[in-house]
C-alpha cells in the first residue's frame, strides 16, 4: 500500500520529496487542486470514500498520515 | 460608525472599561450589547435581517444536533437487533434529514442576500432579454438598502450550519451567545469572516486585562490607520481622478490607476482588518488572519490563498472541495477522461469547479457584469498555468533559469502583482465596458513620457504625495520582509529600550496624525469591502 501511495505521490508531483516532508498543506508544497486530484486518486486506488471533513491539513501534512488515513478509512468502510 | 473616526475610538474605549471592569461572567454580555449598539450606530433599521439571520441559523442548528442525536441514540439502544445494512439505511435517512433542514436554511439566508443584492441587478438583465424579445413587460426596480456586512455574516452563518451539518461540531445551545458570535463588531462589517469553531469559545470567556496585549493590539491598530489614512486614502485621489475621467488618459497612466487601485485596496483592507485584529486583541481575542503579504506571492493561485484568506477558505471548504469531490463532478471527470484523454479529463472537472468558485467569488463582491469578468480573469488564468505547467518547467530547464534564485522569484513577484493588477480594472472601473475599455488601451497606446512629462502632476497628488506614498511602500516592504523571516515585529519591539520604544509609537503617530487624508471632522472615507 505505502508504494501505490508513493507511486501516485510521485506521478502528482515529481518535484516534493514525499518520504521527507511533514508540512505539505502547512508548508503551502500542495494546492487544493492537487489535493482534488489526490484524492480522486487515492479513492479509487484504495476503494475509500474520502469525505469533505477529512481533507484537515493534518491527514495530508506527510505521506505518513495520508496512509493512516486509507488506513482508517478501510478499516471503517 | 466608521472604524476610523473619533466616535469609533471613544467607543473603544467605551467598551474596554465595560469589559474589564464586568466581572468575569458577565463579560460576553457586554461584547453583545456593545456590538449591537455598534451595528444600530451604523443601520439599526437593517437590524431585523441580522437577527432574522442569526434566528434561523440557531434553529437550524439545534434542529441538525436534534436529529443527529435521535439517531445515534436509536442506533445505539437497538445495536443488538439492528444489521449493519439497517444501520446504514438509519444513517442515510438522517442524512436525508439533515440535508432538508440544511437547504432550508440556505435558501432562506441566501434569497435574503440574493434578493437585497441582486434583484435590481437580475431584473436589469431580465428586461434586456424581454425588450430584445420583443415583449413590453419590465420588472420594475426596488429601492434596496444592503444591511451593513450581509455578505459577511450571511457566510459565517452558512459555514457554521454545514459544519454542524458535517458533525464537526456541537450546535450552539445559547441564543444570546451565537447572537454575539453572529454580531461580534470588529469583525461584522467586513471581516474576517469566523468560523464557529475558532471564534466562538474566544467571545463566550472572560478574558481579563493584559498590559502586553493591550499594547500589541493599540500598536496593531495604530498600523491599520497608517496604511489606511497615509497610504490608502491618498492613493484613493490618484485613482478616482484617472478612474473618474478614464477617457482623458490612455496607456501607461491608466496601467498607473490600477497599480494606485491594487495599492489602494491593499491598505484600505489589510487596514482595515489590522483595526479589527487589534481591538479584539486588546479584548483577548483573536481574529482570523486575513492577508498574508499577498503582493509577495509568486503565482496568481498563490495570491488567492494570501489575499481575503478567510473568504478563500470559505469557498474552498463549502463550495470548491464539495462541487469538486461530488459524485457528479467524479462521473462527469470518468467521461472527461474518455473523450479527452487521461491528462486533461483528470483536470477538466476541478478547472469546473475552480471557475464556478472565482465566478461565485466575483459575483460575491457585487451585482455587476464587471464581478463575473474579474471571476473569468482570476480563474482563466490560474487554469492556464496550471495547464502549461509542464511546458514552463521545461522552458525554465531549456534556458537553465535557476527557479530557486532572488532574481527569478523577483521576476515571478513582480508578474503575479501585474496580472493581479490589470485584474483590477474590473473591480474599479464602473462597469464591465468601462473596465474592458481601461484594460485594452493600456496595451494600445503606451506613452512612457508620461512619467517625466509632468502628467503625474495633475493626478490630483502634489510631489510631498508621491513622496509619502514612496515611503509607505517601503514601510510595507521592508515589514512584509521581515514578518517573511519570521520575525515578530511587536515582539522585538517589545524588546527595546522603553526611550526607542515611545520614540517609536509617538512617531507613528505624529505620521499618521500628521499625514494622513482626512475628510470633515476628521473622518475618512468609508472602507471600500464594507460596500460588499
Amino acid at each position: 500500500m505505502e508504494e501505490k501511495l508513493m507511486e501516485i505521490l510521485n506521478d502528482l508531483r515529481p518535484d516534493v520529496e514525499f518520504e521527507k516532508e511533514t508540512e505539505l498543506i502547512d508548508g503551502g508544497i500542495l494546492d487544493s487542486f492537487d489535493i482534488v486530484s489526490l484524492v480522486s486518486e487515492l479513492n479509487s486506488e484504495f476503494d475509500i470514500e474520502i469525505n469533505v471533513l477529512d481533507l484537515e491539513p493534518k491527514n495530508f501534512n506527510s505521506a505518513k498520515a495520508m496512509l493512516e488515513l486509507i488506513v482508517k478509512l478501510q478499516e471503517e468502510g | 460608525m466608521a472604524f476610523v473616526s473619533v466616535e469609533f475610538l471613544i467607543f473603544i474605549c467605551i467598551v474596554c472599561l465595560a469589559y474589564f471592569i464586568m466581572p468575569a461572567k458577565g463579560k460576553w454580555v457586554v461584547l453583545l450589547i456593545t456590538s449591537y449598539v455598534f451595528y444600530a450606530f451604523s443601520s439599526w433599521k437593517l437590524l431585523i435581517f441580522l437577527l432574522i439571520t442569526t434566528a434561523t441559523t440557531f434553529l437550524t442548528g439545534m434542529q441538525l444536533g436534534k436529529i443527529s442525536k435521535n439517531t445515534k441514540a436509536y442506533i445505539a439502544t437497538n445495536k443488538e437487533t439492528l444489521g449493519r445494512e439497517e444501520k446504514k439505511l438509519d444513517r442515510e435517512k438522517q442524512i436525508q434529514k439533515k440535508r432538508r433542514v440544511v437547504l432550508l436554511m440556505v435558501l432562506l439566508n441566501l434569497g435574503i442576500l440574493i434578493f437585497l443584492k441582486y434583484f435590481n441587478f437580475l431584473a436589469g438583465n431580465v428586461n434586456k432579454l424581454l425588450g430584445m424579445a420583443g415583449g413590453e413587460t419590465q420588472i420594475p426596480f426596488l429601492s434596496l438598502f444592503l444591511p451593513l456586512g450581509i455578505s459577511f455574516y450571511t457566510l459565517q452563518a452558512i459555514g457554521y450550519v454545514v459544519d454542524i451539518y458535517r458533525e464537526k461540531y456541537e450546535p450552539d445551545t445559547n441564543l444570546a451567545q451565537f447572537a454575539l458570535f453572529m454580531s461580534f463588531f470588529p469583525q461584522i462589517i467586513q471581516g474576517p469572516i469566523a468560523r464557529y469553531d475558532h471564534l466562538a469559545h474566544q467571545l463566550y470567556e472572560p478574558h481579563a486585562f493584559d498590559y502586553d496585549r493591550v499594547a500589541k493590539g493599540a500598536q496593531l491598530i495604530l498600523w491599520g490607520f497608517m496604511k489606511k489614512l497615509v497610504l490608502a486614502d491618498r492613493v484613493a485621489i490618484l485613482v478616482n481622478q484617472i478612474f473618474d475621467n478614464y477617457m482623458q488618459y490612455e496607456g501607461l497612466v491608466l496601467f498607473i490607476g490600477a497599480i494606485g487601485y491594487s495599492l489602494q485596496i491593499y491598505g484600505d483592507f489589510s487596514g482595515g482588518m489590522d483595526i479589527a485584529r487589534g481591538v479584539s486583541q486588546i479584548l483577548g481575542i483573536d481574529l482570523a488572519i486575513n492577508f498574508d503579504h499577498p503582493y509577495f506571492s509568486r503565482s496568481l493561485s498563490e495570491f488567492w490563498r494570501r489575499w481575503h484568506i478567510t473568504l478563500g477558505g470559505w469557498m474552498k471548504d463549502y463550495v470548491f472541495y464539495p462541487l469538486s469531490l461530488s459524485k457528479s463532478f467524479n462521473k462527469l471527470g470518468k467521461k472527461c477522461r474518455k473523450i479527452f484523454g487521461n491528462y486533461i479529463g483528470k483536470k477538466l472537472p476541478t478547472f469546473l469547479a475552480m471557475f464556478i468558485t472565482f465566478m461565485l467569488v466575483g459575483v460575491w463582491h457585487g451585482s455587476s457584469w464587471k464581478y463575473i469578468a474579474y471571476g473569468f480573469w482570476n480563474g482563466g488564468i490560474i487554469s492556464a498555468s496550471i495547464l502549461l505547467e509542464s511546458f514552463y518547467t521545461k522552458c525554465s530547464t531549456v534556458c537553465k533559469i535557476d527557479v530557486e534564485s532572488y532574481g527569478w522569484k523577483f521576476i515571478q513577484m513582480v508578474r503575479t502583482f501585474i496580472l493581479a493588477t490589470l485584474g483590477r480594472f474590473f473591480s474599479r472601473a464602473l462597469t464591465c465596458q468601462i473596465a474592458l475599455y481601461m484594460f485594452l488601451h493600456t496595451f494600445t497606446s503606451f506613452n512612457p513620457w508620461v512619467l517625466t512629462d509632468g502628467t503625474l502632476m495633475e493626478l490630483g497628488l502634489k510631489g510631498v504625495d508621491y513622496v509619502l506614498i514612496f515611503v509607505m511602500i517601503l514601510i510595507l516592504l521592508v515589514v512584509g520582509i521581515l514578518q517573511e523571516r519570521g520575525i515578530h515585529l511587536r515582539d522585538s519591539i517589545a524588546q527595546q529600550n522603553i526611550l526607542f520604544r515611545w520614540f517609536l509609537y509617538l512617531g507613528a503617530l505624529f505620521f499618521v496624525l500628521l499625514t494622513g487624508i482626512y475628510g470633515p471632522g476628521y473622518s475618512a472615507t468609508e472602507f471600500i469591502y464594507q460596500q460588499f
